[in-house]
């Protein structure tokens, strides 16, 4: 007899059609619930209004990250060209002036702490990377890689309830509801 | 989520009709600048035609640039085999159209009187053949100029550049430039027209083709009209980034310009459905990236020849870079890119319809000062009266007057003979509900 402990993480609920998962978004989000989301195996255009999703916070990190690009070229450029070791090349001033030269690497280190910020930036908001998530001890949920829609409302939710969450999810015309449960 | 669908049905039959008298005043104005514009352009037509010259050069090259522009847009929506701008292309294609129009406004350009203050190679080219012909005994306009290198060197430039830089060869490819921006601008909207006759996938295609056919004469033009009006007017001077400056800006500031006949036509109640925030925000991107890609090519043209430091082409900057003209340079580089880059980065201030419309004044504004920028500085060492002549910028207020008031008249005058949209193109419904 197996005495394992488990959280539960959510409700699992699967959908027939992106139009079903589409409106049952809608639901969802007029229900008041904040920790939830879908998994489909395609994007589904207009799904973040469908969910109520706010704009991401990645193009200020991102705005930021290219300032500091900037920023890190002038001064690596301006320290050593002008300060530290004044190299005259072509009779060009070693001052402020050979700005026009320095052009090239602020631009080039501007895009690059830019692509950077994006994709690390974005690994630390979406959470990666992870050894697991507990949506995969699931049988179902490998479906969405495939042919299944799913919505997953998590029990962290606060308008989260053992009941309540279920019949809301019947109400809008769930499929195959189930409670995901995860070893400790 | 303000979106709801449109559906064809909530579209009226035949599409919307510009009448010109919900416009009066915009036309009566446009007409009353351009009179005003015409009549102080004569005057200094006859008074004082060497500072006339140039003041019409300039009108006249901004406004091929906003026309090329609005040709560049039509090519690039047809060969992307795009779907979101089908509710505005029709009003690039009318500012393509223009490129007739502007072609008779370009014609002082021709008058011998003129060019004589502006290009000075023909100077020496007209002196040669003169010459050839006095001589006669097989003399030719390239031998004799061969021979007054001799007397001046500088002239050995041009000896070297005549294959291209000769008379008949310059008219030729004046006209060929019109030919090419008014063919494209008419087949590409004949297809739409003739599309809502029949309602056939056969234009669609057709346009596309063409569209993708006439990319090349269209870089050709573009390219080769500014070395022609406008690096010609230092034959001595070369910059191989010059074609490609000239279309950053000009893709630029038609698109500027076709955002505020957009937001003047919605404020005036047509395209109330059909035109969308969305459409703000994909019109502000591409502002956007022209303004990226203007300063990525005014920075390189820049770079190379400071770095280089070839007197022969860093002249060119040098009259810019001393000064009253440093001032502008400086403004250039501020509000030519940076001040547009800061104001386009967010999507909010895109789809603001007000925010948008004061960035591409803004924008177009900007535009008018680079090519002022490149085209006036020539004036007062050319004409030998200095750095600059005071006065004279009175003779390009009014120049571009004309221009543009009369452009702008029939532009809109020409606007109510067909709809405001393709009405019946496959992809009608795809740009209405366009969401990005």
């Amino acid at each position: 007899m197996s005495t394992t402990l488990k959280r539960v993480h959510g409700y699992l609920a699967e959908f027939d059609s992106v139009k079903d998962l589409y409106h049952a978004a809608e639901h969802v989000r007029d229900a008041g619930y904040k920790r939830w989301d879908t998994h489909t195996p395609f994007p589904v255009h207009g799904m973040d209004g469908a969910m109520g999703l706010s704009r991401s916070k990645l193009p200020w990190l991102v705005f930021f990250g290219g300032i500091t690009g900037t920023t890190t070229a002038f001064l690596l450029e301006y320290i050593t060209q002008a300060v530290i070791y004044r190299t005259i090349v072509q009779a060009k001033p070693a001052t402020i002036m050979s700005l026009p030269a320095w052009f090239p690497v602020m631009f080039e280190l501007t895009i690059l702490f830019s692509a950077f910020t994006t994709l690390f930036g974005l690994l630390a908001i979406i959470g990666l990377p992870r050894w697991n998530h507990p949506l995969f001890t699931s049988k179902r949920f490998g479906k969405f890689s495939d042919d299944g829609l799913f919505v997953c409302i998590e029990a962290r939710d606060p308008k989260f309830s053992q009941e309540g969450t279920k019949t809301f999810l019947e109400g809008i015309g769930a499929k195959n509801i189930e409670l995901v449960e995860d070893d400790i | 989520m303000s979106h709801h669908h449109v559906s064809f049905k909530d579209l009226p039959e035949g599409g919307e009709k510009f009448e010109v008298a919900k416009a009066s005043k915009m036309v009566s104005t446009l007409a009353g600048i351009g009179g005003i514009g015409l009549l102080g352009s004569a005057y200094f037509f006859f008074s004082d035609i060497a500072s006339f010259s140039y003041s019409w050069l300039f009108a006249t090259f901004v406004a091929f640039t906003i026309v090329a522009g609005g040709c560049f847009w039509i090519l690039l929506h047809n060969a992307s085999n795009s779907g979101w701008g089908v509710t505005v292309r029709r009003l690039f294609e009318n500012l393509g159209m223009l490129a007739l129009p502007l072609c008779v406004l370009c014609l002082p350009l021709l008058i011998p009187d003129v060019q004589t203050h502006l290009w000075e190679w023909m100077n020496h080219h007209r002196a040669a053949a003169a010459e050839a012909a006095h001589l006669g005994n097989g003399a030719t306009t390239l031998s004799v100029l061969h021979h007054m290198t001799v007397a001046n060197p500088h002239l050995h430039v041009l000896s070297e550049k005549y294959g291209y830089l000769n008379i008949t060869f310059w008219y030729v490819r004046f006209f060929f430039y019109f030919a090419i921006l008014g063919f494209m601008a008419w087949k590409l909207r004949k297809e739409f027209l003739d599309q809502e006759k029949d309602g056939s996938m056969k234009h669609t295609v057709a346009a596309r083709q063409w569209s993708c056919v006439m990319l090349f004469p269209f870089a050709l033009t573009i390219t080769f009209a500014a070395v022609d009006w406008v690096m010609g007017l230092d034959y001595s001077w070369f910059s191989t980034m010059w074609g490609v400056y000239i279309f950053a800006g000009s893709a630029w500031s038609s698109m500027a310009l076709m955002l505020l006949i957009v937001s003047y036509l919605k404020s005036i109640g047509y395209l109330q459905q059909v035109v969308t925030d969305e459409h703000y925000h994909l019109m502000g991107k591409l502002l956007f990236t022209f303004t990226v890609f203007w300063a990525y090519i005014a920075f390189s043209q820049y770079f190379l020849i400071w770095y280089a430091n070839i007197p022969e082409e860093t002249r060119w900057y040098l009259i810019r870079n001393t000064g009253n003209w440093q001032v502008v340079s400086i403004l250039i580089v501020l509000g030519h890119f940076i001040a547009p880059f800061v104001l386009l980065l967010s999507q909010p201030r895109k789809k603001n319809v007000k925010m948008i419309c004061a960035v591409a004044i803004w924008v177009l504004l900007m535009h008018f000062v680079d090519l002022w920028w490149n085209i006036i500085p020539e004036r007062g060492p050319s004409l030998g009266k200095g750095v600059s002549i005071p006065g004279a910028w009175i003779g390009d207020v009014f120049a571009f007057c004309a221009v543009f008031g009369t452009l702008g008249f029939i532009y809109f005058r020409t606007l109510g003979k067909n709809s405001l949209y393709a009405w019946r193109d496959p992809r009608l419904m795809e740009s209405v509900n366009v969401r990005n």
